[in-house]
């Protein structure tokens, strides 16, 4: 009876995980700049980032962010339980969901880290002979909230650097609207390879989904084949995401982004794909909408126009606050799920 | 392009054109519209009636500008060029208001024969024609422009700026001598003056605020190292 019952309650968190990755490609706006200008007919756009989305993700899976999610950030002898997993995956989505109708932005990220936190924390204190400063991986952890902060910081100064950089070499070169639009006509090619680049790294870091699978795999409730079956079948649904769901917002933002130079597209997909890849690299989990809107800012700053810092310092306190707020909602919901006798 | 006559251009060669070409033929022919409407003022100036007469039908008439604006329109339609596509139809609209306003002003000057009250009213009217001669050109050299040198069109829109200013400065001389004359007997006269001058300075005004709009371009598109 228990033996099904764990049985069923695995078999919930791959579909809950595969539903995390639809929510990944549903969420997804990368396709927008390519959209808005017109390089590609809007159907085969997203095919394109579907697939790119879909490849990035599974060709990641076999370690670095998935792996830091379902195993590196827990402590030595530490593996998930299936509660455990549950309760991760149930906080994070309240958190986002109560996040979304009250008009915030946050990271699913870092609510999924901070949900990990919280779980580990109540799961240490409540199990006699763990010791809870040894319960997570404090290094690891560590470097996930450092990159957190340098991640922005960086995408800040990369497209500051590139944009001046191309600005000096070339665009400051061109002198009439003829000579620009011949020249962003070639940039609109160049943009869509960066927005498929960028796209294969939103795909490679996105480790919420695969996250919850790889601890499935730690914690030996499914196998090595299995883990990769479901890690496709993520990537797929991902890629189905885009397709489906995320049209609307891809179209949305597309037509506010008209007006927006293909160069200026380069290098904000560059710079934001650059600091996914070195983070993923590294299996550290980042927020790519925290990275984009740091690189938007940067590409400001770098053409001299305003930034409504206000609008930004709200949205810096929602970012700070998702952590600490998915970690307290975490460990209520495992504390009720002990209570209950489910660790 | 630049020795292209419109009257001679069928559709065919229209459709050759690239927008930027359009946009500059649009422009050059406005402008010759506009320079046989400032032609027409000094006509009626020197009392030349028929002369007059015959400038403002020429303007009213002339429609060779539709067929330049219906090829721009099916060809921007088409464009893929997005991110300053909103901005050359803008510009194209900019230039079909001069056309605009020019045939106003033409349909309102033949609704009468007037006679100039005086000699030094006459030399300040055409005084403000002459910079109205001056901005329209400018204005058309700044349309061509702004395919090949921003940096010069804008230099070419502080000029019209500048050149507005003092017509704005004429203005005010006129308007406060055609107020000092005796002409309650004549009030069609009066009537007519002022709005003979309101309508050339509405002109003026739409050139200025032209040119305002491609220094916002100039702006938006230029980038300095």
């Amino acid at each position: 009876m228990a033996a099904e019952f764990t049985l069923i309650l695995v078999i919930v968190l791959i579909i809950m995980a595969i539903s995390l990755a639809f929510s990944i490609g549903a969420n997804d706006e990368t396709l927008s700049a390519l959209v808005g200008a017109g390089v590609l007919k809007f159907k085969i756009a997203l095919i394109i980032g579907s697939v790119a989305l879909g490849v990035g993700m599974i060709l990641f899976s076999g370690g670095f962010v998935a792996k830091t999610v379902g195993a590196d950030i827990l402590g030595e002898g530490i593996t998930y339980t299936t509660f455990m997993l549950l309760t991760v995956l149930i906080s994070s989505i309240l958190w986002l969901v109560i996040g979304s109708f009250a008009g915030i932005p946050l990271s699913s990220t870092h609510s999924l880290v901070g949900s990990i936190f919280g779980v580990i924390i109540v799961y240490a204190l409540n199990q006699g002979g763990v010791n809870p400063d040894t319960a997570l991986n404090w290094t690891k952890l560590g470097n996930i909230v450092l990159s957190w902060f340098l991640s922005p910081v960086f995408g800040f100064i990369v497209t500051f650097i590139l944009f001046k950089l191309i600005a000096k070499l070339y665009l400051s070169r061109l002198k009439g609207l003829n000579q620009i639009e011949r020249s962003e006509r070639y940039f609109k090619w160049i943009l869509l390879g960066a927005v498929i680049f960028a796209e294969i790294w939103v795909g490679a870091n996105s480790g919420e989904a695969l996250g919850i699978l790889y601890g499935l795999f730690n914690s030996g409730s499914i196998n090595l084949t299995q883990y990769f079956l479901f890690a496709v079948i993520c990537g797929i649904f991902a890629g189905i995401g885009i397709y489906v769901a995320a049209r609307y917002v891809i179209k949305n933002l597309a037509s506010q982004m008209i007006n927006t130079r293909p160069s200026e597209g380069i290098i904000l997909q560059t710079s934001s794909a650059i600091i996914l890849m070195i983070a993923t690299i590294f299996g550290l989990p980042i927020s790519h909408s925290h990275v984009i809107v740091f690189c938007i800012i940067g590409l400001s700053v770098a053409q001299k126009k305003e930034v409504d810092y206000k609008a930004l310092g709200k949205m810096g306190v929602y970012w700070i606050l998702t952590f600490p707020i998915a970690a307290l909602l975490a460990g209520f919901i495992y504390y009720g799920f002990i209570y209950f006798g489910l660790p | 392009m630049e020795d292209l006559d419109i009257n001679e251009i069928d559709e065919k060669k229209l459709l050759k054109l690239s927008i930027d070409e359009l946009t500059r033929l649009f422009a050059k022919n406005i402008n010759e519209q506009t320079l046989k409407l400032i032609e027409g003022i000094e006509f009626l100036v020197d009392e030349n009636f028929e002369k007059f007469i015959e400038s403002m039908k020429y303007v009213i008439k002339t429609n060779t500008e539709v067929h330049i604006k219906k090829v721009f329109e099916s060809k921007i339609f088409k464009s893929k060029l997005m991110f300053s596509k909103a901005d050359r139809l803008k510009l194209f609209t900019k230039i079909n208001d001069i056309k605009n306003i020019g045939e106003f002003l033409a349909n309102k000057m033949l609704l009468y024969r007037v006679v100039f009250p005086d000699d030094t009213f006459k030399l300040q009217i055409l005084d403000i024609l002459k910079s109205l001669r001056l901005i329209s050109t400018e204005i058309s050299e700044a349309v061509n422009l702004i395919g090949s040198d921003l940096s010069k069109a804008y230099k070419v829109c502080e000029n019209i700026k500048e050149e507005r200013r003092s017509m704005r400065r004429k203005e005010w001389k006129l308007i406060n001598r055609l107020y000092n004359y005796d002409m309650d007997y004549l009030s069609r006269t009066f009537l007519y003056l002022k709005e003979l001058i309101e309508t050339i300075m509405m002109l003026a005004d739409h050139i200025k605020n032209f040119s305002e709009y491609i220094q916002f371009l100039s702006t938006k598109y230029l980038i300095f190292d």
